[in-house]
């Protein structure tokens, strides 16, 4: 097993939120590796760990123990800063509300990381729209949100997370608010990335959705209870439970 | 990229924004139109007194006194005062008297007034020169006449330098016409009508060494009452004569006094009402602000999931307070700007004959400190408040 192809390499993840004198333990010693390249779709009721699962692995949050390596660097115990710089650079998210800032445009929505991190606008802009002729939207990069259509809303958001060029796409249940035709587009615009080599994670708690993943890892109190690869491709030794 | 996001949001509340700025534009508008005013009060009296006026005094007998012969001063007085009071740096002889004028058939019962080379009031001739240290020290027999002079001596008009004026024994030849005074309540005239260099008036009007008045020019102007006092008590001292005898003083702080009076009391109202409305109005943009964020809480989660730090944030929430805070006292100057230019142009030009320039600089160094100490008093905490939410909280608020 060679470590320098992990996208994502997690050892004994536990959290464990505190409320009051109670101690919830959301996450008890996970572990989960996933190669670059893969298309995971993690599952699992309410209360499964499932969000808690996604946050850590967005670094949004940190472990209460364990080590987690994201591209290698591990990612365990950065502060709040080093965290954010961390999802700059190796993250893109796709949210269920798409979360685009309203009157901006398209291209200014893609952009957006990209100011963050402190690229030149002619650069941004340059990227901005090659990454959204990826998304098959250049020629609504001048429309705001209110002008677009769920779909090309959503494909707007993933030409927000792909725009820094992350390690690993992080989607949390892209589709939940488009119907049945629009979602089938969706997930073939994110089984396209996947078949250009992005790495891809995605939270669901739709099978039909998770069945478009290569790889089905389940969570149920806090432990994942199954992982398993599905039809076209085999995933490695990844399964290790 | 942040003030092109801080506009589209103002712009994108245009009601809100207008509501919450509309305390700083009353606030800045009260205090930049007392500005103007003050700066043309302030104006006109140095534009009426010319810049000896900021560090000289007159001293002359008191009108009201039992023998008021014992109070004249000599010549010989300056020369002592000159040497023996430190602050002052020279003195010259004031005088006057009426005199019957002469220039052709036109005659007039005509002050004569003895001045230096360097008039205390600040004066634009319509006609000529004025006094010349030459003429002063060559004790020449020349003088510079006022517009009342000229406009009863000359009624044909033309430019008179050069004619003569008799008065008795003497000849003067006409080196320059004073312009007409301007008009307003508070625009005082000084000297008198007819202006000779003072070591003329000495040689041909005094008698012995006996003077009338004194003007001082002191060192530094700071003292300048206390400089008044000490040499009250010299010439007192020299003249031997009690406190019995009294002298009155005229400076540029006694004229611009009374104007400060009335002033002072509006501007402290005027100021108050302008905190006041500051303050009011900055817990307004707070509030506004921290509304703003709370409707925006995910944007904020979005934005930190993206990858934004949270000095970026704040800054974000920071400059869109003082973008406010910024439009608020900008609307507010200008409007002050205004409305104190035209009362400045129907009532204070009335007043003083005189309008300032509008104090831009001034009023937008004002703006600005108000708009600053708006923006970090009041925007600060909100912007904090913004940067130090917890993502994950951020992206669940519905």
């Amino acid at each position: 097993m060679n470590n320098d192809t992990l996208a994502i390499d997690l050892q004994r993840i536990t959290k464990t939120y505190k409320s009051g004198s109670l101690e919830v333990p959301a996450l008890q010693g996970v572990d989960l590796r996933i190669q670059r390249g893969e298309y995971v779709a993690i599952m699992g009721p309410s209360g499964s760990g499932k969000s808690t699962m996604m946050n850590i692995l967005g670094c949004l949050d940190r472990p209460t123990s364990g080590t987690y390596r994201l591209d290698g660097e591990d990612v365990s115990h950065l502060d709040d800063n080093a965290l954010a710089a961390i999802r700059l650079r190796k993250l893109g998210f796709v949210f269920q509300g798409f979360n685009l800032l309203p009157r901006t445009d398209a291209l200014k929505n893609v952009a957006l990381p990209l100011f963050y991190a402190g690229v030149s606008t002619r650069e941004r802009n340059a990227r901005a729209t090659e990454t959204l002729r990826e998304v098959g939207l250049a020629d609504r990069a001048h429309h705001k949100p209110s002008e677009l259509s769920g779909g090309q809303q959503q494909r707007v958001a993933i030409a927000r997370a792909l725009v820094n060029d992350p390690a690993v796409l992080l989607a949390d249940e892209p589709t939940g608010n488009l119907d049945t035709k629009t979602s089938a587009d969706i997930m073939a615009l994110i089984d396209q990335l996947h078949a250009g080599g992005r790495t891809i994670i995605m939270v669901t708690h739709d099978e039909n959705i998770a069945r478009n993943a290569r790889r089905i890892v389940r969570l149920l109190d806090g432990k994942i209870v199954s992982d398993d690869a599905l039809g076209y491709e085999k995933v490695g030794d990844a399964n290790l439970l | 990229m942040y003030f092109e996001e801080a506009i589209r949001v103002l712009l994108g509340n245009k009601a809100r924004t207008f509501l919450t700025i509309i305390g700083l534009i009353i606030g800045v508008f009260s205090v930049i139109s007392i500005e103007v005013l003050g700066h043309s009060m302030a104006g006109s009296i140095d534009e009426s007194l010319g810049a000896l006026a900021d560090n000289s005094f007159i001293i002359f007998p008191g009108s009201f006194q039992g023998n008021f012969a014992r109070a004249a001063m000599r010549l010989s007085d300056l020369d002592a005062i000159v040497a023996e009071i430190p602050n002052v740096t020279a003195a010259v002889p004031l005088g006057g008297m009426r005199v019957l004028m002469r220039h052709g058939h036109n005659i007039g019962n005509l002050t004569l007034f003895s001045d230096s080379s360097d008039p205390f009031a600040k004066q634009p001739l319509a006609f000529g020169r004025n006094l010349s240290p030459d003429d002063i020290s060559g004790t020449a027999d020349v003088g510079v006449i006022n517009w009342k002079t000229y406009q009863r001596l000359f009624p044909q008009g033309g430019d008179p330098t050069g004619e003569s004026l008799y008065a008795g024994p003497h000849r003067y030849v006409i080196i320059g016409v004073l312009a007409e005074p301007r008009r307003g309540a508070l625009n005082a005239t000084f000297g008198g009508d007819v202006s000779i260099p003072y070591t003329t008036y000495l040689r041909q009007y005094v008698r012995g060494d006996r003077i009338f008045a004194a003007r001082f020019t002191v060192r530094s102007a700071d003292d300048m009452s206390a400089t008044e006092v000490a040499v009250i008590k010299k010439i007192r001292d020299l003249r031997k004569v009690g406190s019995d005898v009294r002298y009155q003083t005229f400076d540029k702080a006694q004229f611009t006094q009374g104007v400060n009076g009335i002033f002072s009391a509006v501007t402290v109202v005027v100021g108050l009402i302008g905190a006041v409305s500051l303050v009011v109005a900055g817990i307004g943009v707070m509030n506004i602000m921290l509304v703003s964020i709370a409707e925006r809480t995910r944007e904020i989660g979005t934005r930190k999931a993206i990858g934004a730090r949270r000095g970026q944030i704040l800054w974000q929430f920071l400059i869109e307070a003082a973008l406010m805070s910024s439009l608020g006292c900008f609307i507010g100057m200008a409007l002050g700007l205004l409305v104190g230019g035209v009362i400045n142009d129907v009532f204070i030009v009335k007043l003083t004959g005189y309008t300032a320039p509008l104090p831009f600089v001034q009023a937008f160094l004002i703006t600005t400190v108000f708009a600053a100490v708006v923006t970090f008093a009041f925007g600060l905490y909100p912007a904090f408040r913004a940067a130090a939410l917890d993502p994950i909280e951020a992206l669940r608020y519905e």
